[in-house]
């Protein structure tokens, strides 16, 4: 799309009165689960992770994407699914539903730009299987306005630096056709990368791993208010090399790898499932539902600060200043602070992968 | 006739007339299974630590023997990665394996070439990192070249001492938990707050199942056969003191004893499980390479190969039946692989 029509398109949701985030029962949070009765839905938390409401999705979500003003969030098919709901949390209705160009699926994320203008959703384009994003306009019923080249293959999570319209695009570099499921089609030659781009698809930095790590698929971002990334890996070359699975990164700057103590790290099970600073910024955490584990750092000491062991566990978020809302599949949710998880509430929901802060 | 059963061979088949409930296979698991494994090894690191004491020679015969024995010992157990396994890191303690970056000669050499005190005192040496201790540690004091030959022998004397004293210490702390504690939240399981029901503590003993025909099939075989153009023969378990079939061997009775026991109350799929197993184990008797130094020969990287193409087998009949018979789906998210 022309740079113009982008840039008018920002901006535009600021003229679009109406309902904001305290007229849905102000949720907290919002995250994908499933029912035990099989059906999904996404559903939206308070700061405690207690359900407030919920709303039916088509199939299977991932992550979810809240618009920063209007109380929509939504939702995003797993991969390599083809929808996204725009959910009305204050109605409680459908308020739209984005389906993708007949050649392309979605990854199960997206972000919105500063003013919720545009959101951006994550790509996999089938005829080359190079990785896109999405733009739809929020002002106009999320129609279709065009798309930018990812920066790579594999494009998972995407997050916009705080303060500009930069997007941070985690490229896991396998390539992926639905016709061979979830196969990875390109293990010998992946080379993963996390992408800065602006908004019309300029590429500003490209931060790559250690040509001997680059079997190891970077899949989940988290963003620190001054612009520190941090990125969670899955390992995809051979079992037992246990090779980090942190990031830390800045545009333009500094690359850190984080890693616990070997037995410690070893508990990861080479797959971080989710990535979550705190909103002080002081600690990082990282997911292994593999593992059963989260893991919680020290980003000034870099070094592993607290643990927490629970079955299936991976959904991660800002709760508070220093705490994290925690979820897992099992049913859990609840604020990690410290090293304990305080008064979980136990839920017959399924969590899915990723929870998201709203407002 | 249970008796006559558990005192027959690690195969044979506890018989089955009707489904069992969950806490009964918990606590058939734990009777037969977790607790005996655990009491054989800390008899065996008992005599370990007692042979080191003796004489703390690399070339110590006495002292080999009882390594090899408290090895084989521990890999009755080694797939219960859970529980008070998990504690203070205690399963990385006893055995810290694979080791890609060369941690354990690195910090090996290091203590060796510094004298560090910290050998003169087990709560201090419990402190020392994972990879300096515990099975595999103790593998390069007595057998390689380098680590065994390195730096003031007395101090290598001492150090032998206390990585056989810290691995029977937390041996011992191992069956003191289990026993004392963690065997009977499993089999209260559903009246505590560790186990919220009887398949919460079933799931564990059906992931150390599974999880222990994964590594035994991705990291016992897969490391050393890497791929077709670049076999890894240095990177076989244990092949220093020639254990890496051993190690295979030994991995699949252990689980082959768990998965008679989980499923126990379907005598269809115990039957089936026990045969997968039997020509696993029909297939490591017959590789005739203890430590899988032929990877790289066509013929004989075809039997390594055919031997983890049926411990996978194994693998998903456990996942594709034994799992949904027992009624333990795995995670949610941990499934997801995204």
């Amino acid at each position: 799309m022309r740079r113009r029509d982008l840039l008018a398109a920002i901006g535009a949701a600021s003229l679009a009165p109406g309902l904001t985030w305290a007229d849905a029962r102000d949720p907290a949070y919002v995250s994908a689960a499933r029912h035990p009765d099989g059906s999904y839905r996404l559903c939206g938390l308070d700061r405690g992770g207690a359900v407030l409401f919920d709303l039916p999705l088509p199939d299977r979500g991932h992550a979810a994407a809240a618009h920063p003003t209007r109380p929509e969030a939504v939702a995003f098919a797993r991969r390599p699914g083809r929808f996204a709901i725009v959910l009305d949390c204050a109605r409680g209705v459908e308020a739209a539903r984005l389906t993708p160009p007949a050649n392309r699926h979605f990854y199960g994320h997206g972000t919105f730009s500063s003013d919720g203008g545009i959101l951006f959703t994550t790509e996999n384009d089938l005829d080359t299987l190079d990785g896109r994003i999405g733009l739809w306009d929020a002002a106009n019923r999320y129609a279709r306005i065009g798309d930018i080249p990812s920066g790579g293959i594999g494009p998972h999570e995407m997050v916009r630096l705080p303060g500009s319209e930069t997007l941070v695009v985690a490229n896991g570099g396998i390539a992926t056709h639905p016709d061979s499921g979830r196969t990875a089609l390109n293990l010998a030659t992946m080379r993963p990368n996390l992408a800065f781009l602006t908004p019309d698809g300029q590429v500003r930095d490209l931060a790559e791993l250690d040509p001997a790590l680059r079997q190891n698929s970077i899949r989940h971002l988290a963003v620190r208010r001054d612009g520190l990334v941090a990125a969670g890996m899955q390992w995809n070359g051979p079992k037992g090399e246990d090779p980090p699975l942190v990031l830390l990164c800045r545009e333009g700057g500094d690359r850190d790898l984080l890693e616990a103590d070997p037995a410690a790290h070893r508990s990861l099970q080479g797959y971080v499932g989710s990535v979550s600073f705190t909103r002080s910024g002081s600690r990082v955490a990282v997911t292994s539902p593999r593992g059963g584990v989260l893991q919680v750092f020290d980003v000034a000491r870099r070094a592993l600060s607290a643990v927490l062991r629970e079955e299936d566990v991976c959904g991660l978020s800002p709760a508070g200043a220093d705490g994290i809302l925690v979820t897992t599949g099992r049913g859990i949710s609840g604020v990690f602070a410290g090293d304990t998880l305080a008064a979980p509430v136990t839920s017959v929901w399924s969590w899915d992968n990723h929870v998201i802060a709203v407002g | 006739m249970l008796r006559f059963v558990a005192t027959c061979a690690a195969l044979a088949l506890p018989a089955a007339t009707e489904a069992q409930t969950p806490s009964e296979i918990v606590v058939t698991a734990l009777d037969r299974h977790v607790l005996p494994g655990y009491a054989a090894l800390t008899e065996a690191t008992g005599a370990l630590a007692a042979a080191a004491e003796a004489d703390c020679a690399a070339e110590s015969l006495d002292l080999r023997s009882t390594y090899h024995t408290a090895f084989d010992a521990w890999m009755g157990v080694a797939h219960l990665t859970f529980g008070p396994a998990e504690t203070d890191n205690r399963f990385f303690a006893l055995a810290f394996w694979p080791d890609a970056r060369g941690a354990t000669p690195r910090g090996l050499s290091q203590l060796i070439a510094n004298a560090d005190p910290v050998v003169e005192d087990a709560d201090a040496f419990a402190t020392v990192s994972v990879a300096s201790r515990g099975f595999y540690a103790l593998e390069f004091l007595l057998y390689d070249d380098t680590v065994s030959a390195a730096g003031d022998p007395a101090y290598r004397c001492a150090l032998v001492r206390a990585v056989t004293a810290d691995i029977d210490l937390t041996a011992q702390t191992l069956r003191t938990d289990w026993e004392g504690e963690f065997a009977g939240l499993m089999r209260d399981a559903g009246t505590n707050d560790r186990f919220q029901s009887p398949e919460e503590a079933l799931r564990l003993l059906f992931t150390s199942l599974d999880q222990g025909l994964e590594f035994t099939a991705d990291l016992r075989l897969g490391r050393p056969l890497g791929s077709f153009d670049r076999p890894r023969p240095n990177l076989a378990e244990a092949r220093r003191s020639g254990r890496s079939l051993q190690q295979v061997t030994l991995s699949l009775e252990a689980l082959s004893e768990l998965a008679s026991i989980l499923s126990a109350g379907q005598p269809e799929l115990q039957a089936a499980l026990a045969m997968a197993f039997d020509t696993a184990l029909d297939r490591a008797a017959a590789v005739d390479d203890p430590v899988f130094a032929g990877v790289g020969d066509p013929l004989g990287r075809i039997r390594i190969e055919g031997l983890q193409v049926q411990v996978g087998d194994i693998r998903d009949i456990t996942r594709a039946d034994l799992g949904p018979a027992l009624g333990v789906a795995a995670g949610f998210n941990a499934l997801d692989g995204d």
